[in-house]
């Protein structure tokens, strides 16, 4: 195949600033998943149509397979990695826990980015809301009724101020 | 027979616990597997990459026929594309070209021709994913093409159930037909000059596809001593191993397959891990690097497994009273180009053909065929959805015609403790046969006979409706296979445990469930434990993750493991407390005598003088189900060791103006014998709600007439989505089954099997059309209700 040439992306993931060289090709999924390590990050179809690759960039939350790498520059990208401090869980890691959401997990970085960053903007969204910032997501293993309690359940967290729990608490040590 | 000690213990096991409270059984525990789901850190095949170097990629290079000779592949072109390491064909296969699960008439590489359009003709070894897509297009194949057959009516006649004349599609096989079921039962002229009303029908289901959201992927690394480690996407790692060790020419002590979370099976994790494995580990041979091989969606669709799609003619006789006096079907399942589990899948829909009834005279003929469709294989449920569609649709349809209640009828025929199953297997009381508790609880839960009578009479355009539908599914794999299962108990010098089977974890829970078995008869509680990932170098050969087994088989291995552990240190620990061994009470992190709790010992100190004392901390648990009984000329026997009963009840909404369904609410009611991990549990009778009702509303793999799929993503095949998902009722029953852990029964399956038919039941209960297939789409719903206006 023709020979293209590499570009220089930088990009704060989590936090951390990344210096990256790209090819024009490469999406934001294959620089997170193999050039940073953020295995959260899941392909599942490739096409924008499962929702389990999407990260909260630039305060938007988009497919990262639908995303070239290239186009990221100067972005602010957030994985599931990054929800909470080490030793620390967010809300919405908290209340997946809870609710005992999930089954197989394949899809749950997608729905708790979705989940985050609907809270972020609404602490207390309605059923309907819910439904609304989690149509779209699919998960095979049929948790819908366990994740919209879970998004329930993050916004109470998150409207009484709790927004990071220590990893023992949420396992009831 | 020879009776093994290990059917005495699970025996004395369920004696122990039945009926009474347990501390970690039933319990909603944490699982071992959530906390690093949560944070991202769980590790599934494709997340291994991250932690190889050189990793070559291995991209499949399919036919563009789905019915030809292969006259040449040249790849002499596809060489020399820059990136591209290696192409290999059939020709560069070191042991045998063959990936087919039960009979060998699937090559992993095409050689001769091809008989559908997933198959694979040339691999592409490349530097990374991006060359391989141009080198694919040089790869030049002359086809011969041959005749395309997307409909197995073409292959066989349904009535008459004899072969058509065709172009065969395994000419080397001499026939298109894969297995042929049978059940004869009774005298059949005489039930029918008994009975009052005879129903009969032709049913269609469609091709269903997994859908699992992590498409299936393999990662094979190369060891020292030519060996292969492959770390695949698989519900069955000692299956993969045998496979992969076939086509490389290897021995099965040299491929070493690790099974990490996987992303969703469904049954669809089973027999494509050959394949996938094992283009992984050739590339990996011939390169000597690792190399994965990782399907797209698209390929996801059209490469592996669907549930096979089935045309049936059924005839229900019955008595003026509802007794159900003669069934008679001729079971048509299309099993596309291979056979992969269609044979097992053939005989699993017949044992279950005539429903969970009692049905005295009966004539049942499955035939599993060839066509040019991709291949069908496992699907949660094995066969059993598509003939249980069809029953419990003839069930309401014959108590329209007795103008009975569909819930009368079918209270009148089911299966009861001391009844015979049409096999003429008797269910004893330790079965736990508890489907009236099942059909009571739903009945219940729903309100039924208000509900039944308030939507029977509107005249809105969106029309309410109620229906019911029963199952039965028949626990592990029966004759389908030798029934073992296995684990390992390790308990470390610190007092820790770790856990170590081949059983896999793809969300359904099950291990958890038997690490919560164990730590109850341990005494030990479920922190103590580590679930070690599935290893077919480390763990003990457990047979397949599939047909609700882990449950049942592993964990009677773990019922007999920790009873070891237990009785061994209960011994140890009497000796220096000085008190009888059934006296002793492990409770970690303490020990004490019953009699007399200031007799107490730490845990960590009785594992610390086991091992100066060389008492051995390490246990085997190892279970054989008891031997299935299958008579092949008239289908009777016992052919599962039990079975799972259940009963669920849906209300739907019917739009007749567009033809829209939605399902409000579902009521589902199973008797698992013993709920050991309530959180799976739960999963089970939800999540396979909402599959099922996929299945029943929206989902169909549609093939083109040149055998091409039209709908090959998720945004054309559709699943249902959070806004579909209805309100879920969950009760269970637990009867108790003698021969399982604590007395618990399978699952993961059963789950989806009643749930299409009760949604279709209440559709047709809303409309008053009687539908005959599904999915029920709005254009299906639409059509046929204009056809009743016409009719009108």
């Amino acid at each position: 195949m023709a020979e293209y040439r590499d570009y220089v992306v930088k990009l704060t993931v989590n936090g951390v600033t990344y210096i990256v060289s790209v090819k024009p090709y490469e999406r934001l999924i294959d620089v997170l998943r193999y050039k940073l390590g953020l295995t959260s990050v899941k392909e599942g179809c490739g096409r924008g149509e499962c929702g389990a690759c999407v990260v909260i960039l630039n305060g938007k939350v988009v497919p990262s397979c639908l995303t070239l790498a290239i186009r990221t520059n100067g972005a602010e990208v957030q994985t599931l990695e990054g929800l909470a401090p080490e030793g620390k869980l967010h809300a919405v890691q908290k209340a997946l826990i809870e609710v005992h959401g999930i089954q197989c997990g394949f899809c749950i970085p997608g729905f708790a980015i979705a989940i985050k960053h609907l809270v972020d903007n609404n602490s207390n969204p309605t059923d309907e809301e819910i439904k609304e910032a989690l149509d779209g997501y699919l998960c095979r293993c049929g948790s819908y009724s366990m994740l919209i309690e879970a998004a329930r359940l993050t916004a109470k967290y998150v409207s009484e101020g709790r927004r990071y729990f220590d990893l023992r608490e949420c396992l009831g040590e | 027979m020879t009776t093994y000690e290990y059917y005495r213990i699970v025996e004395e096991v369920f004696e122990k616990y039945m009926g009474r409270p347990t501390v970690f059984v039933g319990k909603k525990i944490t699982k071992w597997d959530e906390v690093a789901k949560v944070t991202g850190k769980a590790l599934f095949t494709a997340d291994f990459l991250k932690l190889y170097k050189d990793v070559v990629w291995v991209h499949s290079v399919r036919t563009k026929y789905s019915h030809a000779l292969i006259k040449n592949i040249d790849v002499s072109e596809a060489v020399n594309v820059p990136g591209v390491i290696r192409v290999l064909t059939a020709r560069d296969i070191p042991g045998v070209n063959d990936v087919g699960y039960v009979i060998p008439d699937q090559p992993l590489l095409a050689e001769r021709k091809v008989r559908y359009i997933g198959d694979i003709v040339a691999l592409i070894v490349s530097k990374d994913p991006y060359s391989a897509s141009e080198a694919a297009e040089k790869v030049f194949v002359d086809y011969e093409p041959l005749p395309v057959y997307i409909d197995p009516e073409e292959i066989v006649d349904l009535m008459t159930i004899e072969e058509k004349a065709h172009s065969l599609i395994h000419d080397e096989r001499g026939s298109d037909v894969v297995a042929h079921v049978k059940i004869r039962v009774g005298d059949f002229s005489k039930a029918l000059r008994e009975a009052s009303v005879v129903v009969e029908n032709k049913y269609r289901t469609p091709m269903q596809e997994h859908a699992y959201i992590e498409p299936e992927a393999a990662l094979a690394v190369p060891e020292p001593d030519g060996g292969i480690t492959v770390i695949a996407s698989t519900q069955c790692p000692f299956d993969a191993r045998r496979a992969i060790a076939r086509v490389l020419g290897l021995t099965q002590n040299k491929v070493r397959v690790i099974a990490p979370f996987i992303g969703g099976g469904f049954g669809g994790k089973e027999d494509v891990v050959n394949e996938v494995g094992a283009k992984a580990a050739l590339a990996t041979y011939y390169t000597g690097r690792p190399a994965i091989a990782l399907h797209t969606r698209e390929e996801s669709f059209i490469g592996h497994s669907k549930r096979h799609p089935m045309t049936a003619w059924y005839r229900h006789a019955a008595k003026k009273t509802g007794e159900i006096v003669l069934v008679e079907a001729n079971i048509l399942l299309d099993t596309g180009a291979y056979a992969s589990l269609g044979p097992f899948v053939a005989w699993r829909a017949t044992v279950h053909s005539v429903g969970p009834y009692k049905v005295p005279n009966a004539r049942i003929d499955t035939l599993a065929v060839y066509t040019n469709t991709v291949y069908s294989g496992a699907f949660r449920g094995f066969g059993n959805p598509q003939v249980h569609f069809a029953v419990e649709r003839q069930m309401d349809i014959l108590a329209e015609e007795l103008s009975m209640d569909p819930v009368e009828l079918r209270l009148k025929n089911i299966l009861r403790a001391g009844d015979r199953t049409i096999h003429g297997q008797l269910l004893s009381v330790g079965h736990g046969v508890g489907l009236e508790d099942c059909v009571r609880r739903v009945i219940e839960l729903s309100n039924w006979y208000e509900k039944r009578r308030l939507y029977s009479n509107q005249n809105e355009p969106v029309k309410r409706g109620i229906g019911i539908a029963l199952m039965w599914h028949g626990n592990s794999i029966g004759v389908e296979g030798a029934d073992y299962s296995s684990v390992s108990i390790i308990i470390n010098r610190d007092g820790t445990i770790t856990f170590r089977t081949g059983l896999t974890e793809m969300g359904q829970g099950s291990l958890w469930g038997l690490v919560l078995i164990a730590a109850e008869i341990l005494g030990v509680p479920p922190s103590y434990f580590r679930v070690e990932i599935p290893d077919t170098s480390s763990a003990p050969d457990s047979g397949p993750t599939v047909a609700s087994r882990s449950t049942v088989m592993g964990g009677n291995a773990t019922v007999v493991a920790a009873y070891k552990l237990k009785k061994r240190l209960s011994e140890l620990a009497g000796s220096f407390l000085n008190c009888d061994p059934s006296d002793v009470v492990i409770e970690a992190p303490k020990v004490y005598c019953r009699e007399d709790p200031s007799k107490e010992v730490m845990w960590r100190e009785v594992v610390e003088e086991a091992l100066w004392l060389g008492v051995p901390l390490q246990e085997y648990g190892f279970y054989r189900a008891t031997r299935a009984e299958w008579h092949e000329e008239t289908g009777t026997g016992a052919p599962y060791i039990t079975y799972t009963f259940g009963a669920v009840v849906s209300e739907v909404a019917v739009d007749t103006e567009t033809g829209q369904v939605w399902v409000e609410r579902a009521y589902t009611a199973y008797d698992i014998g013993r709920v050991i991990n309530p959180i799976g549990a739960e999963f089970h009778a939800v999540g396979g709600y909402v599959q099922g009702m996929g299945y029943a509303l929206m989902e169909e793999v549609v093939h083109s007439k040149e055998g091409c799929v039209y709908n090959n993503n998720l945004s054309t095949y559709y699943i249902p989505t959070i806004r579909d998902a209805p309100q879920i009722a969950v009760a269970f029953i637990e009867s108790g089954y003698r021969q399982g852990p604590l007395g618990a029964k399978g699952l993961g399956e059963p789950s989806i099997v009643a749930v299409a038919p009760s949604i279709a039941n209440a559709v047709s209960h809303a409309t008053g059309v009687q539908f005959t297939e599904i999915p029920l789409t709005p254009h299906r719903v639409f059509i046929e209700l204009e056809k009743r206006k016409r009719r009108l």
